[in-house]
C-alpha cells in the first residue's frame, strides 16, 4: 500500500468508526468526561490491530529474541538505545528548565559512552547517577498543555498515548540522532530501530502477559494505567508541591469500612 | 569529623522514622514476613500461594477495596451477588498478586515516612530499590489495634482505581450485570490456576 493510499484508508477507518456518543445522564456524563476517550471506537480498533499485529509477529520475534539472547546481552542492548537517546532527553530537560536533570542526563551519556563502550554497559548507574529520560510530551506540560493531554490516543504499534504525549513521541523521534547520524543508511537505521523495538517488547513482555490475563476489559485497564503514570510523570517536571489530594487518590468517601 | 556526624545522625533519623511510625512498621513487617516465606523458601507453588493468600486477605481491606471497585453498581446489586462479587474478586486479586510478589526477588524496600490521607487514612511512601527505582506508596487505615491496606499506589498507579475502570467497562459493555462480571472473574481465576499448573 502506497503512504498516500494509507492516509486515505486511515482517515476512512475514523470517519467510519466515528466518535463516542456523549451521554446525558449526570452520572454517566462525569464518568464520560473522567475517561476522556472521545476517540474510544476508533481507538479500540487500533487496539485490535495492535492485538493482532502483536500476536502474529512481536511477541513470537521479543519471545525468540528472550529464548535465543542471553539476559546480558539483552541488558547490552537495551543500555546501548537507552543511552543513545539521552541527548533527547538532555534536550528536553533543558527546554523544561531542569538543570539537575539536565546535568545528570549529560553525565550519564559522557560516562556510558567512554566508560560503558558506546553505551553497552550503563555504568553510570552502578555509579548512582539518575536517569530521568525527559521526554517532549513532558516538555509541552511544562509549556502550560499540562491537563491530561488532551483526548486519549492508541496509537498503532506504539500504544497508549494521548495527543499531547502522541505528538512529544513524534517530535523525541524525529529528533532522535539515529536517524541524523544514518540519514543515507535507510537498511541499518530501519535494522536498529526494529532490534529496539524488539527489545522494548521483550522488557514489557511479563507486564502486558500479567495485565492481559487479569483484567476483565484490556483496553480501558492499558488506558487507565498509561494515564495515571503518565500523570506522576507530568507532576515530576511541573514540580508540583504535594497537593492536599494527590492525582492517585481514590475517592474512597462512599465507602463503608468495617473494623 | 563533620561527614561521620552527619552520617550518624542520618543512621538514627532511619531508625527512628521505623521506630515511631506504627504505619511503616505494619508494612515493613508484611514485606519482610511475604520475603521470609514466600522468596526465600523452597515451599511449592501451592503452600507459598496458600501462605499468600492468607497473609495478602489479613492484610487488605479487600471487602472495601471491593465496594470501590463496583463504583455505582454496588449500591444496585443484592446482598447474595455482592458476596459471590467479592469472592471472586479476592480470588483472582489474590492470584494476581502472588504472581507479581514471584518476580520479587528480596529487592530492598526503603520507607521514606508517611503523609496523612482523608478521614484518617495514612500513605506510607516507599522505593524499591533497583536498577531503576521503583516508588510503591501503600494506603493504609487504621483498624483495631493495627492497619488494613485500602490501596498500592505503583509508580503513580492506584491499583483500586485501575480495577474500577476495568470493570466498569466491562460492565458497560454487558448491560451491567455484575453476575456477568463475577463469572468472567471465575473464568480468569481458572484459566490462571490451569496455566500455573503447566
Amino acid at each position: 500500500m502506497g503512504k498516500k493510499k494509507f492516509i486515505l484508508f486511515f482517515c476512512l477507518f475514523v470517519a467510519l468508526s466515528g466518535c463516542a456518543t456523549r451521554p446525558t445522564d449526570p452520572e454517566e456524563l462525569k464518568i464520560y468526561e473522567e475517561t476522556n476517550d472521545p476517540l474510544e471506537p476508533m481507538n479500540r480498533g487500533i487496539h485490535a490491530f495492535n492485538q493482532a499485529a502483536d500476536k502474529v509477529v512481536l511477541k513470537p520475534v521479543a519471545k525468540g529474541y528472550r529464548a535465543a539472547v542471553p539476559s546480558f546481552y539483552r541488558g547490552c542492548v537495551t543500555n546501548f538505545f537507552d543511552n543513545l537517546s539521552q541527548p533527547v532527553h538532555l534536550v528536553n530537560a533543558l527546554l523544561q528548565g531542569r538543570f539537575t536533570d539536565a546535568g545528570a542526563t549529560l553525565g550519564r551519556f559522557v560516562t556510558n559512552t567512554t566508560f560503558g563502550f558506546f553505551g553497552l554497559f550503563d555504568v553510570a548507574s552502578e555509579a548512582g547517577i539518575p536517569n530521568p529520560r525527559n521526554d517532549f510530551g513532558q516538555t509541552l506540560a511544562k509549556w502550560g498543555w499540562d491537563d491530561d493531554g488532551g483526548p486519549f490516543l492508541m496509537l498503532p504499534l506504539l500504544g497508549p498515548s494521548s495527543l499531547r504525549d502522541g505528538i512529544g513521541t513524534g517530535v523525541d523521534a524525529l529528533a532522535h540522532p539515529m536517524g541524523w547520524a544514518l540519514w543515507n543508511e535507510h537498511e541499518l537505521h530501519y535494522g536498529l530501530v526494529a532490534l529496539d523495538g524488539v527489545d522494548t517488547r521483550e522488557r514489557a513482555m511479563d507486564l502486558l502477559d500479567d495485565l492481559e490475563k487479569t483484567s476483565t476489559d484490556y483496553y480501558a485497564t492499558l488506558r487507565t494505567m498509561s494515564r495515571q503514570n503518565r500523570r506522576k510523570k507530568i507532576n515530576e517536571v511541573l514540580n508540583n508541591k504535594e497537593e492536599e489530594k494527590p492525582d492517585y487518590e481514590a475517592d474512597f468517601s462512599d465507602i463503608e469500612w468495617e473494623d | 569529623m563533620k561527614k561521620l556526624v552527619l552520617f550518624l545522625i542520618a543512621i538514627f533519623m532511619s531508625f527512628a522514622v521505623r521506630a515511631e511510625d506504627p504505619a511503616i512498621g505494619f508494612v515493613d513487617k508484611l514485606a519482610d514476613k511475604i520475603l521470609a516465606e514466600i522468596v526465600a523458601t523452597d515451599k511449592t507453588k501451592d503452600e507459598k500461594e496458600d501462605f499468600f493468600r492468607n497473609a495478602f486477605t489479613d492484610a487488605l481491606d479487600l471487602k472495601g477495596i471491593g465496594q470501590f471497585v463496583l463504583g455505582t453498581a454496588w449500591k444496585k446489586t443484592s446482598e447474595e451477588d455482592r458476596t459471590a462479587f467479592l469472592n471472586a474478586f479476592t480470588d483472582l486479586t489474590v492470584k494476581t498478586w502472588a504472581d507479581r510478589f514471584n518476580l520479587y526477588t528480596g529487592q530492598q524496600i526503603v520507607f521514606q515516612g508517611t503523609r496523612n490521607a482523608e478521614r484518617g487514612q495514612i500513605y506510607v511512601d516507599s522505593v524499591i530499590q533497583d536498577k531503576q527505582p521503583v516508588e510503591v506508596i501503600w494506603r493504609v487505615r487504621p483498624s483495631k489495634d493495627s492497619y488494613k491496606i485500602v490501596d498500592i499506589i505503583v509508580e503513580g498507579v492506584s491499583m483500586a482505581s485501575t480495577y474500577r475502570n476495568d470493570y466498569r467497562a466491562f460492565l458497560q459493555q454487558n448491560a451491567n450485570s455484575v453476575p456477568a462480571l463475577t463469572a468472567e472473574l471465575e473464568r480468569k481465576s481458572r484459566e490462571f490456576k490451569a496455566e500455573n499448573s503447566k
